[in-house]
Order: C-alpha cells, then sequence, then structure tokens
C-alpha cells in the first residue's frame, strides 16, 4: 500500500516542480515588453537626470515614489502627470528589482531585491549631494520602505523627511497567503486578475516563490511592528488607506498606528480613505469605471503629499 | 459605602477553587475538565486562555465532549507588545474516537465570537467583530493524575477579507490544552 502512496506523491512533486504558465508576450510577464525605466532611467530617477546638482537643486525636496508587488513605475505615474511642471519637488520613480522585466526575473528575485532597488537610488541621491529626501510607497512598497525604518537602515545615512504610505502591506486581505508555503509548490503560480492593458504593467503571473517572499517580508514587518519602533529625529510618516481594500486588508493601518512612534514618542497620522480600491491613488486602467469620489480621493491625497513635500 | 466582606467568606472564597482541585471526584461517569488552552495563529499571535470541557455516556455513550473556551491575544502576544487585543469566545462540539484508549483523536466543531479591539477612533469604521466557525482535527491525552492533554490543528472557516471582516482573523492555529479533570468518570 506505501509504495502507491509514495508514487503519487513523487508524481505529484513532478507536477508541481514543472508548473510554467504559457506567457503571452503582449504581457509584462512575456520577456518582451519591459517597464520603461528600464530603457530611459535619466526619466525616472532623479540621480541619473540630475547626478550633479547645484546647490539650489540639491535642496529641492526629492521624493522616491515606490510601486507594489508585482507592479512597476506606471503605478507612480499619475502622481508625476499632476505635479506637471511644478519645480518646488522632483519625483524619483523607482522600478523594485525583479519587476518590469520578465517572469523569469520575478521568480529569480527575493524581497531583498525589490528593496535593493530604493536603497540604491537612495544612496545614489544621498552621494550626489540632495539633502531634502523623502519616501512615498504603495502596497509592498510600503513594507519594504518600513523595513528600512523598522532594521536601522537611516542609522548611518541622512534622515528621510517624509515617509508616506499609500495602502501599506501588513496584513494581505487574502489570508491564503499564510499558507503559500503548504499550497505554493503544488500551485506553481497564481494568476492576477488583470485586464489586458493592466497585464503590460503588472505582472500577470505570480510564481509561489515571489508570493513566499510577500509572506516572509510582510511577516518580518508585522512583527518589527509589533515590538514597536520610533522614526528617525526629524522623520514625519503618513498613511492612507481605503477602509476596504482586496489587496492589503485595512488593519495595516491600526499596525502600523500602534506599531510606530515619532521620535519624540508621538503617533504617526492616519488617514483612513472612503473607498474600495488598492492602491487608491492610481485610477488609470481601472477595470471598473472611476468615481468621481475616487477621483475626489486622488487629488485630496496628492495635494497633501505635495503639501507635506514642500512645507 | 461598601459593604465589608467577613473574613470567613474571603477564606471560603478563596478556598473553593482549592477544595474543587483536591476533592475526590464524583463524576458518576460524566467528566468535566478545565483548564488552559495555548494557542498560536499560524503567521499571527499566541492567544491563551481558559477553557471548560464536559462529556457524559448520555451524550454519545461519552464520545460527545461540549465546551466553553475563551483565549485572547490579552494573555499572549498582547502583552508588552504592540499586538492587536483581540477575544475569542466560543463553543464547541468535539466527537472523539478511541475512548477507551490512551491517545483519543478528534474532530472538534467551534462557533463563537471574535472581537478585536483597535484603540482608536480613526478605526472606528473598521469591522473589528465577526462570528467565529472553526474546525479542529487533534488528539486527547487522558493521564492518571487528572490531568489531560490535548492538542490540535484548526481551520478558521471565516477569515478577514479586506472589507467587511476583521483584518486578523486567520485560517490556520494550532493549539495545545492543558486540563484538570474536576469530574472524573469513576473507574469501571
Amino acid at each position: 500500500m506505501k509504495k502507491p502512496a509514495f508514487l503519487f506523491l513523487l508524481c505529484l512533486t513532478l507536477v508541481a516542480c514543472e508548473k510554467q504558465p504559457e506567457l503571452s508576450p503582449d504581457t509584462l510577464d512575456g520577456g518582451l515588453l519591459f517597464d520603461a525605466s528600464l530603457y530611459q532611467p535619466e526619466k525616472y530617477l532623479v540621480s541619473r537626470a540630475t547626478p550633479q546638482p547645484t546647490p539650489a537643486e540639491a535642496q529641492r525636496p526629492v521624493l522616491i515614489a515606490v510601486h507594489g508587488y508585482s507592479a512597476s513605475t506606471f503605478e507612480w505615474s499619475e502622481f508625476r502627470q499632476w505635479a506637471g511642471g511644478r519645480t518646488d519637488f522632483a519625483v524619483s520613480q523607482v522600478l523594485m528589482g525583479g519587476h518590469g522585466r520578465s517572469y523569469e526575473a520575478f521568480k529569480d528575485a527575493s524581497w531583498r531585491d525589490w528593496q535593493a532597488s530604493v536603497i540604491d537610488e537612495y544612496q545614489a541621491l544621498e552621494r550626489a549631494g540632495y539633502r531634502n529626501i523623502s519616501l512615498v510607497g504603495s502596497s509592498t512598497g510600503c513594507t519594504v520602505i518600513l523595513e528600512m525604518l523598522a532594521s536601522g537602515y537611516f542609522n548611518s545615512h541622512q534622515k528621510p523627511r517624509q515617509v508616506l504610505l499609500v495602502d501599506p502591506n501588513v496584513v494581505p486581505s487574502d489570508k491564503l497567503l499564510t499558507l503559500v508555503g503548504v499550497v505554493g509548490p503544488l500551485l506553481g503560480y497564481v494568476e492576477a486578475d488583470n485586464t489586458a492593458a493592466e497585464d503590460k504593467y503588472w505582472y500577470h503571473y505570480r510564481p509561489y516563490e515571489t508570493l513566499r517572499e510577500l509572506r516572509t517580508v510582510v511577516n518580518i514587518v508585522r512583527k518589527d511592528l509589533q515590538r514597536g519602533f520610533r522614526l528617525p529625529a526629524g522623520t514625519q510618516l503618513k498613511v492612507y488607506k481605503s477602509t476596504s481594500d482586496p489587496t492589503a486588508d485595512p488593519v495595516s493601518a491600526v499596525l502600523i498606528h500602534k506599531g510606530v512612534r515619532t521620535s519624540d514618542d508621538k503617533a504617526v497620522d492616519v488617514s483612513m480613505v472612503n473607498s474600495d480600491l488598492h492602491v487608491f491613488t492610481r485610477l488609470d486602467l481601472r477595470p471598473t469605471p472611476v468615481t468621481a469620489q475616487d477621483r475626489e480621493n486622488q487629488r485630496l491625497a496628492f495635494e497633501d503629499i505635495a503639501l507635506r513635500l514642500t512645507r | 459605602m461598601r459593604l465589608k466582606r467577613p473574613a470567613s467568606a474571603t477564606l471560603l472564597w478563596g478556598l473553593l477553587p482549592l477544595g474543587l482541585l483536591t476533592s475526590p471526584a464524583r463524576g458518576q461517569g460524566a467528566a468535566l475538565d478545565a483548564g488552559l488552552r495555548f494557542q498560536k495563529t499560524l503567521n499571527l499571535y499566541y492567544e491563551n486562555g481558559l477553557t471548560v470541557q464536559y462529556r457524559s455516556p448520555r451524550l454519545l455513550k461519552s464520545r460527545l465532549q461540549v465546551g466553553l473556551t475563551h483565549v485572547s491575544s490579552r494573555l499572549g502576544s498582547a502583552i508588552g507588545s504592540n499586538a492587536i487585543k483581540q477575544d475569542n469566545v466560543f463553543v464547541s462540539g468535539a466527537y472523539l474516537f478511541r475512548v477507551e484508549r490512551t491517545v483519543q483523536p478528534f474532530v472538534r466543531l467551534n462557533a463563537g465570537w471574535f472581537r478585536a479591539d483597535y484603540e482608536s477612533d480613526i478605526f472606528k469604521d473598521l469591522t473589528s467583530s465577526s462570528p467565529l466557525l472553526s474546525t479542529e482535527l487533534g488528539l486527547l491525552v487522558p493521564t492518571r493524575y487528572r490531568i489531560n492533554a490535548g492538542a490540535s490543528v484548526g481551520y478558521n472557516l471565516i477569515t478577514g477579507d479586506g472589507s467587511d471582516s476583521p483584518g486578523t482573523l486567520f485560517p490556520l492555529f494550532y493549539q495545545l490544552s492543558l486540563t484538570y479533570a474536576l469530574l472524573k468518570p469513576a473507574a469501571p
């Protein structure tokens, strides 16, 4: 009786190991479409656009914008467009490691690789002499920023002025992510419910290896928040969180509010936004009609971000 | 005005639990166990608390065990940390197999209520409570010293989904219960 069971398990394991989706060349996964920042980094990264800033440019606020899991720089393009010709701050759109390239690149990248791009840009700006750097993240972009804060990265670096978190992902809404270690190898990957247009800017397929990385980094940050940590002196943090979110559970905002204190032991700012969108600041290419309320939420958040950068 | 409780009454209330724990069993076939439950949710909190379990020959020949349990992160992860304070109260019905043996497998169905305390008005619009419905699969090991140990793996059938349920209601948990037999069935 034991032999057939063993063979069945062996077959199941082999089948699981061979799980590979059929990749379409029309999607970001296919290896033919790449994030535009890879072709023209100087249009996205301030460190590449202005590597030797004048004293005035070095004092101007620079906002490093970090997208979420499986997304690309597109997630923050609307903010750059909204900012338009403003010259009182600059936006540096980072592409996280393993993202915006191909399914294989995504599969092989760890959460440390995702974060490395953020650190690279921060340090490049620091080396270039920029003196007013802030960070804004969406979804898992917030998670890697929170990990930088909790791990003490900024102890030996310039302190960020503002840390702004849009729909931070500390507790995923889909609680089955906690079981990825068990069911992940059997599934191989999961498929996102993207539109054809979104497939050009978000990965369509999510290898279980990346879901495991996602679970790892959210667990690390959740435990950091449970222990609690303080912001560096002079750093302010604000959370903007949809009250209903199919991807990053709104309770993520509760955990951040409880777990992070300012350097003088005050609570951080939290704004609960009446929205059911994940990353409510991104409205382009939404599969459902964008409402007037969605537009208003986006406008208010963008105005608040700009105000915090320049005040 | 506060009434002063007589010293004798204080002594009585103080000794009552001790008396219960040390008095001889008079179960006449029924078993009543009370004790501690230590629960860990996968990728989330330790939640500990109290459990009371009862079974009787009249309940499926002692194969059905009913119980009442309260576990809370207040007695676990939330001690001295920023973990969310949350409580689980549920009644349960377990079916035990091999009740005459040393190790008794069981399946259990729990139903009750979950509530989390977000501690700030900022989050007043978020759902903080939910019905609880979970199943468990485990082993019960009675010992000759009135101490019973039970361990199980459980699955919450209702979990948070980012909209209308609490976000810290996760699916998979495991638990260890250590109970004392307040009433023990008479030996055959």
